[in-house]
């Protein structure tokens, strides 16, 4: 139940995947900076920090880990409004039930997130809230990322 | 009628589908088929949702032709097989080979450029009447489809029934 490209072909004479081509998608990262530049209502920032936070949610209650989530792991499909998002790049992916994993997943993110964008400290705020309220095991996640967090680098 | 597609991958190879409805030799046309004296992979059409589906298949039966590491012993029948979730060979051409009983078939050729194939000398073993491929969504049997693929309720919210068949279909081998 997670968006992601689709595999069309595995080589494993060249160790190659081929996968689907999302057509004009932008990153999150390329939307967020555009958002800001144009100065414009970014209210709308907020709402896909809520679809953020649930994708991850689901993401995590299926025990996958991303293992490099960044703004630019993140596409948005067009139109661009819509904010219909999708997973990418697995390259470090693997499959957990530690809340110690999900934490520093998280916390990946946040630290990616703060570094590229400024200003962006409600956008995580919400992308939390929203995880804590869609994931069924969030409860321990968080407080493992509190922990990551104090203990200030993984 | 019929679509001709040239594989991205293997440009020399092109990949014709061709559909037959009210079919009536069904048993014979399978016969042929294993004893390999008809051309083209006998498909059974109600478990196909989209003519990408056997150009995913025909990609992975060409390729793996081509280093020589098929599972079955002929391009047609690994174009079957690749149509198939599982690793069962057998399973494969029961559920996406035709029946004894079929009325629809859908029959797949792969042709290399230099090669010239008659089409008309395959369609006239065909005790049927052939049809465009816009017919294809009307044989269709999406409940089998869903059952075979076990495509999930939470997947057909965020994606097409083509795209977790396809998934399922490329990545068989790492499961």
């Amino acid at each position: 139940g997670i968006s992601a490209p689709v595999v069309y072909f595995v080589d494993y004479v060249t160790n190659s995947i081929y996968l689907e081509d999302i057509v004009d998608s932008i990153t999150v990262q390329d939307h967020i900076y555009s958002v800001q530049r144009s100065g414009n209502d970014s209210s709308n920032l907020l709402t896909l920090a809520e679809k953020m936070g649930e994708l991850l949610a689901r993401m995590h209650d299926e025990d996958l880990i991303h293992g490099d989530l960044t703004t630019s792991n993140i596409l948005i499909r067009p139109p661009t409004e819509k904010l219909d998002l999708v997973l990418i790049d697995f390259g470090l992916s693997f499959i957990s039930g530690l809340p110690e994993d999900k934490g520093v997943d998280l916390y990946v993110l946040e630290k990616a997130f703060l570094s590229t964008h400024p200003d962006t400290e409600m956008m995580f705020k919400t992308l939390l809230k929203t995880y804590a309220a869609t994931s069924k095991k969030s409860g321990p996640v968080i407080k493992k990322l509190d922990e990551v967090r104090l203990r200030g680098r993984k | 009628m019929d679509l001709t597609h040239r594989l991205g991958l293997f440009p020399d190879c092109s990949v014709t589908l061709l559909l037959f409805n009210r079919v009536k030799n069904a048993a014979a046309l399978r016969k042929k088929a294993m004893e390999g004296s008809i051309e083209g992979a006998l498909i059974n059409p109600a478990m196909i949702v989209d003519p990408f589906q056997i150009l995913v298949a025909a990609n992975k039966a060409v390729h793996l032709h081509k280093i020589g590491k098929m599972k079955t012993r002929s391009l047609y029948a690994e174009i079957i097989f690749s149509l198939s979730p599982n690793n069962n060979i057998s399973d494969a051409f029961k559920k996406f080979g035709i029946s004894d009983g079929d009325t629809a078939v859908l029959i797949v050729l792969v042709v290399d450029r230099e090669k010239n194939v008659n089409l008309e000398d395959i369609a006239s073993q065909v005790e049927g009447q052939q049809v465009s491929l816009d017919e294809l969504p009307q044989l269709t049997d999406t409940a089998k489809v869903k059952k075979m693929y076990k495509v999930t309720p939470q997947e057909e919210e965020i994606s097409t029934l083509l795209d977790s068949i396809v998934c399922r279909m490329s990545t068989k081998d790492v499961l």
